[in-house]
């Protein structure tokens, strides 16, 4: 390598590492810190899943791939879980107000 | 370039070091001092991204330029060497390959750090862990493989790339490979950040499900790309080899499979939370010990390097990943308690369980066997090798019980499957594969002559099992959604799909794993032939009359070859004209195949020129007649359409409203395609 172009290379990561330091420790004040995750948040989670499980069920049952008997029961635990969401859900809301 | 591949390379492993350690202090304080740090470790993490690229940049750019003064260039490339090749060179070799890894380790790492928006506080998590591996792999090129190594001398020409590895596909399969190998990181990141942290619920499942499955399809096709180059240029008439290195990047596929499916029961009924972590982390651990097997010369195979010093590192950082994730599986471990138990044996839920039971059977089996040369030097002084006989023995009934699992698994109902539901399901599935069975055995297949006769035959009967459990899904959704659109069943399949692209996504990948099943199969009914031919000769195999034409040779800077023009007959009418070769690559004195090959729908006519017999001066000709290989190929592509079919989110998502009534939402619900909400 040309020593005219070492000069040039060194010039250029030492730009770089100047720029990099600058961007990496001069970052905006809008860092964003996010939110701790709640168990609320969590079981409002949960809560979507059981309905799409429900929902799941329910399509699965009209397209004919179970026994009445066993989509009552299936629907029956599945609404018995979401019960129990609601319920801790509500709670929880109400503590919280 | 030395100069500025070395600097980029310190920069980067300081950078990823900063971002490492400020990372860990960042998320283990609370308060927004914490945030700061973090954010700082983000922003390092960032420019790691650019500084690896520049290293990697600068040694294309060297290569590109025949820069000799390189050992690494030197070694790998030569001036006659094709562009596309020598761009390959950055992952041809121990140093540039592990230089890839980094930098492509930087670029899911970038990914990750500009979505961080998500969920600030677990991306800052994964971000420590990611800048952990980050350090790893800069710390071995920078200190153990620098592909940065200076020449005393400038030769004049370089020793050139592998003559293996002149091939179209070795440009693409390699850094598909990697790209799967790498692409792991991130669940393995996102996994123990979860767990650290202990992050509540399944959102970070939700996250890097689609990590996953992009990951897991760069390594599908990273293997399907490297089984064809096999096919194409090693010249032995098949596509795998059980090669170690084939093995290694088989044993994160199975893992990742096995995660793929039963990250599901997780995310619908809260279970088997322990058993997901840990596939995660053996899914990684597994893609680190692959590395090492390849880039490390662990193992003898066509496609690993020397042995070198490289490999202890490995060992050392397999075991700090190892304490890593049993300290904060031990101290969390309470928080992966599952939600739910398992009910029935028949239901949805245990045939995941069963998929996963079997493919971590048949990835310990891969894994035990691809090892067990290196266990026998370790206890007896030499190596015994483990060969194709042992594999096929042991995978073909593993892989035939998972294809039976594939078929059953998704006409079970989540929770119980009651014996009524079954036979509703099931009766008609059964009885077409049945029924296809017997045509068969009409047709000539005789399973009772040969075991690999009966394995085809069951291999065959299964897959119509899927296929048709399949389209039983498609046809049953579409007929309900047709009622309810009115309009034709084919449109009500397409929405059907529209409305739940993972699952009937997924489906379509089950397709594609059947017709590579199918092409497998294929291989029961092989034929080969080998024969001196002389211009004129005749060589008879199957169907087909190959007849000698004209023998050829060819000389370019790059290579000398001889090539044998032969005529081909099927049932007596012309029908193609093959043109086998061999070359003699010059920089490195290494002679490769080329490979003809007419393939159809039906078989493989494939023909090897293997040179001249010393003694007669007569070109020796090998033939196989290989059936249904094609169908591996197309499959494959079929896998590839349906993981990217899984991966477009669903159209007219529809949300339940949050303060509905359980029984509105069951009723009212009632004709929503499976999955709509999501």
């Amino acid at each position: 390598m040309s020593p005219s172009i070492q000069v040039i290379v060194e010039i250029g990561c030492s730009l770089f590492a100047a720029i990099a330091l600058i961007y990496i420790f001069l970052p905006g004040r809008d860092a964003d810190t996010g939110v701790t995750k709640t168990r609320l948040s969590y079981l409002y989670e949960r809560k979507e899943v059981v309905y799409d499980n429900l929902r799941d069920l329910n399509f699965e049952f009209k397209s004919g791939k179970f026994t009445q008997a066993d989509y009552e029961g299936m629907r029956s635990n599945m609404e018995s879980e979401a019960a129990r969401l609601l319920a801790e859900i509500e709670q929880l809301e109400a503590a919280k107000a | 370039m030395p100069l500025l591949g070395s600097f980029c390379l310190l920069f980067a492993l300081a950078l990823a070091g900063y971002s490492f350690i400020a990372g860990i202090f960042g998320v283990a304080r609370k308060d927004s001092a914490g945030f700061r740090l973090a954010e700082t470790a983000r922003r390092a993490g960032i420019v790691t991204f650019i500084a690896v690229t520049g290293a990697a940049l600068a040694l294309v750019w060297a290569a590109l330029n025949n820069d000799f003064s390189l050992a690494y260039i030197l070694e790998h490339t030569n001036r006659a060497l094709p562009t596309p090749y020598k761009l390959a060179a950055l992952w041809s070799g121990q140093e540039g390959s592990l230089l890839f890894w980094s930098w492509l380790l930087a670029g899911y790492g970038l990914v990750l750090r500009l979505r961080h928006k998500i969920d600030p506080r677990l991306f800052a998590t994964t971000s420590t862990v990611l800048a952990g591996i980050q350090v790893f792999f800069l710390v071995l090129v920078t200190f153990v493989a620098n592909p940065f190594g200076i020449m005393g001398s400038l030769p004049p020409d370089g020793n050139g790339l592998n003559p293996l590895l002149q091939y179209p596909e070795m440009v693409i399969h390699p850094p598909m490979l990697y790209l799967g190998y790498v692409g792991f990181s991130l669940p393995f990141s996102f996994a123990l950040a979860a767990l650290i942290m202990r992050y509540p619920g399944e959102k970070w499942i939700h996250i890097t499900r689609r990590w996953t499955m992009v990951t897991w399809l760069f390594l599908t096709c990273g293997i399907a790309l490297g089984a064809h180059w096999a096919y194409s240029v090693l010249g032995w008439g098949g596509y795998w080899g059980w090669d170690p290195v084939e093995n290694a990047s088989l044993l994160p596929w199975l893992s990742g499979t096995a995660f793929l499916h039963s990250v599901m029961m997780q995310e619908k009924r809260g279970m088997m939370k322990v058993w997901n972590v840990w596939l995660v982390f053996i899914t990684f651990m597994l893609t680190i010990l692959g590395t090492m097997l390849t880039r490390g010369g662990a193992v003898q195979s066509v496609h690993a390097f020397a042995q070198s010093a490289i490999g202890t590192w490995f060992y050392w950082f397999l075991g700090i990943i190892f304490v890593v994730c049993l300290t904060a599986y031990i101290k969390n471990r309470d928080h992966l308690k599952s939600e739910n138990k398992l009910e029935s044996l028949v239901s949805r839920e245990s045939s995941f369980l069963f998929n996963n039971l079997v493919l971590l059977a048949a990835c310990f089996a891969v894994l035990c066997g691809t090892l067990f040369p290196i266990l026998s030097e370790a206890v007896r002084g030499y190596r015994i090798t483990v060969g194709a006989p042992f594999f096929n023995k042991v995978m073909v009934p593993i892989g035939l019980f998972l294809i039976f699992l594939t078929g059953i698994g998704p006409l079970l109902a989540w929770r119980n499957t009651s014996l009524g539901s079954i036979k509703r399901n099931f009766m008609v599935p059964a009885a077409l594969a049945f029924g296809l069975g017997v045509l068969l055995i009409f047709v000539g297949l005789k399973p009772w002559t040969d075991l690999p006769y009966f394995y085809a035959w069951l291999g065959f009967l299964l897959s119509g099992l899927v296929v048709t459990t399949i389209a039983s899904e498609f046809i049953r959704g579409g007929l309900v959604l047709k009622t309810k659109l009115n309009t034709n069943l084919a449109a009500a399949m397409v929405h059907l799909t529209r409305r739940n692209m993972r699952r009937y996504g997924g489906y379509i990948v089950h397709v594609g794993v059947v017709l590579v099943i199918i092409g497998l199969c294929g291989a029961a009914f092989n034929q080969e032939k080998e024969q001196e031919m002389a211009l004129g000769d005749k060589l008879q195999i199957g169907h087909y009359t190959l007849v000698g034409q004209e023998y050829t040779q060819d000389d370019n800077a790059n290579y000398s070859s001889e090539a044998a023009i032969l005529d081909v007959y099927k049932d007596g009418k012309p029908l193609v004209r093959l043109t086998p070769e061999k070359r003699e690559f010059k920089a490195s004195n290494q002679g490769t195949t080329m490979v003809a090959n007419h393939s159809t729908l039906a078989e493989d006519l494939y023909v090897i020129y293997e040179g001249k017999n010393p003694d007669t001066g007569h070109p020796i000709i090998k033939a196989f007649v290989n059936p249904l290989v094609i169908w591996i190929w197309i499959g494959v592509l079929v896998v590839a359409f349906g993981t990217g079919i899984a991966l477009v989110p669903n159209a007219a998502a529809v949300k339940a409203p949050v303060a509905s009534a359980i029984a509105v939402v069951a009723m009212d619900n009632a004709m929503q395609p499976a999955g709509a909400g999501k």
